[in-house]
């Protein structure tokens, strides 16, 4: 009971023992290979931009909001992304409601730091298309996309909360907006009158987290609850499959080689590219509606895809009138 | 009197319901609800050491920590953090644990309408699964009072925002007792036709209040079925769970 309700798992010398020992034989408590991933699976909620994702017994949810705001004055072109993180109280009785504790900072500022400084999207300014002037025009306004991710379970939260936060915004959808006819006020269109638009994603880039355990240097991938109080210090690589490290946050803990760290990114950019293929095949299901509608067999997958395209656009065209079937999009 | 809703359901049909149980690893208890597209997940954690300041040390104490699906929690959070206390107060039996504190989490998904009844019977099942001691299950339903005084059950967001009125109601479930007697009664009324909770948004005639209490009382008997049965189905399977 006192081991739920403390926030660092209390290990005993006997299960620190048995995990070094077992690792230095390349075996892991769960089973697992040390540069074994646990199951990942992603899931989408209704909206578009909410996204839930199971890594083993990890889950975190990932939701994104836009706002129409003004932009920043150094940068007209420009909408800005904020993230914001929230440990549950759900996850571990040990975390507190309300504000977020320095965990819980640290996670959001490297899940941030991997999304925003490669240009990862371009937030959208609106200008008419007849006066150029109008992108520097102080007046217009730029979309801003927040997120918000919800935490619970059992470590590792960086990868997860990494890939909550891109399968949600991979799906999410902003509403269009144009300007009026003087130019100077914008009008948001609801979703019934003009289709949302996409983000534009340049890349996804994928955390992808190293734990250091015992002095052999053995480095672990994805580390669960135990292997992280075990462990001498961690390291989150992020990168993406144009090869390409977007960030590397290793905060103190025990010193490394560097021939390790290479070897580590090397293992990281494979991972990279497993998890991206995993979170496009997710984020394409949804498109099509299949997972929410149908159970399909992968042989039965492309006569689906074709009725269902077709009945997607009929939809679509009947949406003026309240459709009498409980299905929406 | 048929009325046209949105999504095709009659006025008496409730949408339909998935309930899921055992969903977080390291929570002591946890279900999922969705009525249609609302769906809550609840965790319990409980009982452990210690009440808050204030409490009764005679008693257990329950803690309710609501999570808004986006923003802070704010003042709407907290109002439904004080009703489903009070709420789940009435059907726990207190004195079991006393000096201990259970807390339960719920975390909201997706708002479709009639939030504070699928958080209800969210928690409610939690706490089965949790195995903490209760008197009875708390069946919670939402029936609002539509333009031209028609009675809709379960309404969705948008109806829930174009009525006139609608009222929050929680039940205790329908019992089937073991005992020759028959279910309790207080009062020479079946324990089953009392009301725990009652909120109401908006104004609504009293005779209108009360058919709303008769509609929501027999789709609580019908909810409390499914819920019956669906709680027995997974014990069932589970037998650390089981007793």
């Amino acid at each position: 009971m006192e081991q739920r309700l403390a926030n660092s798992l209390i290990m005993t010398v006997n299960e620190k023992k048995f995990i070094e020992t077992a690792l230095l034989s390349d075996l892991r408590v769960d089973g697992r290979r040390p540069f074994d991933y646990r199951k990942l699976s992603i899931s989408f909620g209704r909206e578009d931009g909410s996204s839930e994702v199971q890594l083993g017994n990890t889950r975190v949810m990932g939701f994104v909001t836009g706002q129409l705001v003004q932009p920043y004055r150094d940068r007209p072109n420009e909408g800005t992304l904020a993230i914001y993180t929230e440990f549950s109280p759900m996850a571990d009785p040990s975390f507190e409601a309300g504000r977020p504790g320095e965990s819980a900072i640290e996670l959001g500022r490297i899940v941030d730091r991997g999304l925003r400084y490669d240009s990862l999207f371009t937030c959208l300014n609106f200008c008419s298309s007849t006066t150029e002037s109008r992108a520097v025009d102080t007046e217009s306004l730029c979309v801003i996309s927040g997120k918000s991710l919800n935490l619970y379970g059992n470590r590792n939260l960086v990868d997860a909360s990494n890939v909550a936060a891109l399968a949600a915004l991979s799906t999410f959808r902003r509403p269009e907006c144009t300007l009026g006819e003087n130019g100077q006020e914008v009008i948001v269109h609801p979703p019934e009158a003009r289709e949302p638009l996409p983000l534009i994603i340049h890349h996804l880039p994928v955390a992808v987290t190293f734990a250091f355990i015992g002095k052999e240097n053995v480095v672990v991938i994805d580390p669960t609850h135990h292997e992280e109080a075990v462990m001498g210090g961690s390291m989150t690589a992020t990168l993406n499959t144009n090869g390409d490290v977007c960030a590397i946050q290793k905060a103190g803990g025990e010193g490394v080689l560097q021939s390790v760290i290479m070897q580590c990114l090397r293992i990281a950019s494979v991972k990279a590219g497993d998890i991206t293929s995993k979170i496009k095949s997710a984020v394409m299901l949804k498109r099509y509606d299949l997972k929410l509608i149908f159970r399909v067999k992968y042989s039965e997958f492309e006569k689906q895809v074709e009725s269902y395209n077709t009945e997607r656009s009929l939809r679509k065209i009947k949406r003026h009138n309240p459709s009498p079937a409980g299905y929406k999009h | 009197m048929a009325v046209d809703r949105a999504d095709g359901r009659t006025p008496n049909q409730r949408r339909p319901v998935a309930c899921t149980r055992g969903i977080l690893h390291r929570a002591h208890g946890s279900a999922s609800w969705a009525q249609g597209d609302t769906k809550v997940i609840a965790a319990v954690y409980g009982p452990k050491a210690g009440t808050r300041k204030n409490e009764n040390p005679e008693k257990a104490c329950i803690e309710v920590i609501w999570k808004p699906k986006t923003g802070q929690s704010g003042k709407p959070e907290r109002e439904y953090e004080m009703v489903l206390k009070k709420t789940l107060q009435s059907i726990c039996l207190l004195n079991v644990h006393p000096n201990t504190t259970t807390s339960i989490v719920i975390q909201v998904v997706n708002d479709d309408g009639a939030l504070l009844p699928c958080a209800i019977n969210a928690a409610c099942a939690a706490l089965v699964d949790a195995g903490i001691p209760l008197k009875h299950l708390a069946v919670a339903i939402c029936c609002c009072m539509a333009e031209g005084g028609h009675i809709l059950l379960d309404p969705s967001k948008i109806e829930e925002q174009k009525v006139k009125a609608f009222v929050y109601l929680v039940f205790p479930n329908s019992m089937v007792s073991v005992l020759p007697q028959g279910s309790l009664r207080l009062g020479g009324e079946l324990m089953e036709h009392g009301i725990i909770t009652s909120v109401t948004h908006g104004m609504m005639a009293v005779d209108d209040y009360f058919s709303c209490l008769k509609l929501g009382r027999a789709a609580a008997a019908e909810l409390s079925d499914l819920l019956r049965s669906s709680l027995k189905l997974k014990a069932g399977n589970d037998p650390s769970k089981a007793g």
